[in-house]
C-alpha cells in the first residue's frame, strides 16, 4: 500500500486526530502512516501523554461540598419563590 | 416539604451533574476560587431560571457553560485587569517535542510537574487561549460546541488551541527544566 499522506500532512492532522475530529477516511490515512512512520508516531504519543497529563490532572479538580449545597439551597428557595 | 416539582427534578438530574466541570471553568477563567464560587452560584440561578428555554436532552453541560460565560464577561471580567492585547495569531511558539525527543520521547517530565504548577501555567496563558484549552482539553467538548459556546468559527477554536498548547507546553518545559526534571536542549 502506498502512503497516501507525508510527514508534514500528519503533523498537521495531529491536533484533530487526537481530539477525533477527523473524518474516518482520514483517521483511516493517518493511523496508516503513525504506523509506518517512528518519528510521527513519537510525537504523536507525545503529545497524547500530554494530553493524558492535563485531563488527570484536571479531574482531581471538584467542586468544594460546601459550593455543592449552597447551591441546592439557593435552587431549593428559588423553587419555593416560583 | 412538599414534593419537588417535574421542573426542579429535571433540572437536578440535567444540571448537577455538571457542577464539578462548571466549578473547574470559573476558577480557570477568574482565577480565584471565592469569584469561582460566585460564578457557578449565578450560573446556577440563571440556568435554573431559563431552565424553560433548555430542551431536554441537548447537551446541558455546553448550555451551562455559555451562560457561565456569558455572566462571567458581562459581570466578572471587568473586575479583573485584563492583559495588554498582543497580535496573539502570530504567536508561534516552538513544538517542546523538538527539544525532548532525544532525551525523553514520551514526556514523562510532564508528570513530575506539581498539580499547582500546571493550573499556574494554565491560568497564565492569554484568557482566549486558555478558555480554549480548558473547554477542549479538560472539558472534552468538541470544536463545535466550544465554536458556539463562545461564539467564534471552528478555525479560530483550533488555531487558538493549537498555540495555547505550545504555550502551555513551552511553559512547562521551562519549568522542567529549572526544576532539574529534565536536561536543558543543547544548541
Amino acid at each position: 500500500m502506498t502512503e497516501k499522506i507525508n510527514c508534514k500532512e500528519a503533523a498537521d492532522r495531529l491536533q484533530d486526530y487526537l481530539r477525533q475530529e477527523l473524518t474516518p477516511e482520514l483517521e483511516e490515512e493517518m493511523k496508516a502512516h503513525i504506523e509506518r512512520c517512528r518519528p510521527c508516531f513519537e510525537s504523536a504519543q507525545f503529545e497524547r501523554n500530554f494530553l493524558i497529563m492535563l485531563e488527570t490532572r484536571a479531574a482531581r479538580e471538584c467542586c468544594p461540598d460546601k459550593l455543592r449545597q449552597r447551591v441546592l439551597e439557593l435552587l431549593r428557595a428559588e423553587a419555593r419563590r416560583g | 416539604m412538599a414534593e419537588p416539582s417535574a421542573a426542579v427534578r429535571t433540572f437536578d438530574q440535567e444540571a448537577l451533574p455538571h457542577l464539578d466541570a462548571l466549578y473547574r471553568v470559573a476558577l480557570r477563567l477568574t482565577g480565584d476560587s471565592t469569584q469561582a464560587e460566585d460564578l457557578v452560584q449565578d450560573t446556577m440561578l440563571k440556568a435554573y431560571r431559563s431552565w424553560h428555554q433548555y430542551r431536554p436532552g441537548t447537551n446541558a453541560k455546553g448550555w451551562l457553560l455559555t451562560i457561565l460565560r456569558n455572566t462571567f464577561i458581562n459581570d466578572y471580567r471587568r473586575r479583573k485587569l485584563e492583559p495588554v492585547a498582543m497580535d496573539l495569531e502570530a504567536v508561534e511558539p516552538h513544538a517542546i517535542y523538538r527539544a525532548v525527543e532525544v532525551d525523553d520521547p514520551e514526556g514523562t517530565f510532564f508528570s513530575k510537574i506539581v498539580d499547582e504548577k500546571v493550573t499556574e501555567a494554565i491560568d497564565a496563558l492569554p484568557p482566549d487561549f486558555r478558555e480554549v484549552l480548558v473547554l477542549s482539553d479538560i472539558e472534552g467538548m468538541r470544536y463545535a460546541e466550544i465554536a458556539e459556546t463562545i461564539g467564534v468559527p471552528v478555525g479560530t477554536v483550533k488555531s487558538r488551541l493549537f498555540r495555547a498548547r505550545r504555550l502551555l507546553q513551552t511553559a512547562l518545559y521551562a519549568h522542567a527544566v529549572e526544576m532539574g526534571y529534565i536536561k536543558p536542549r543543547e544548541r
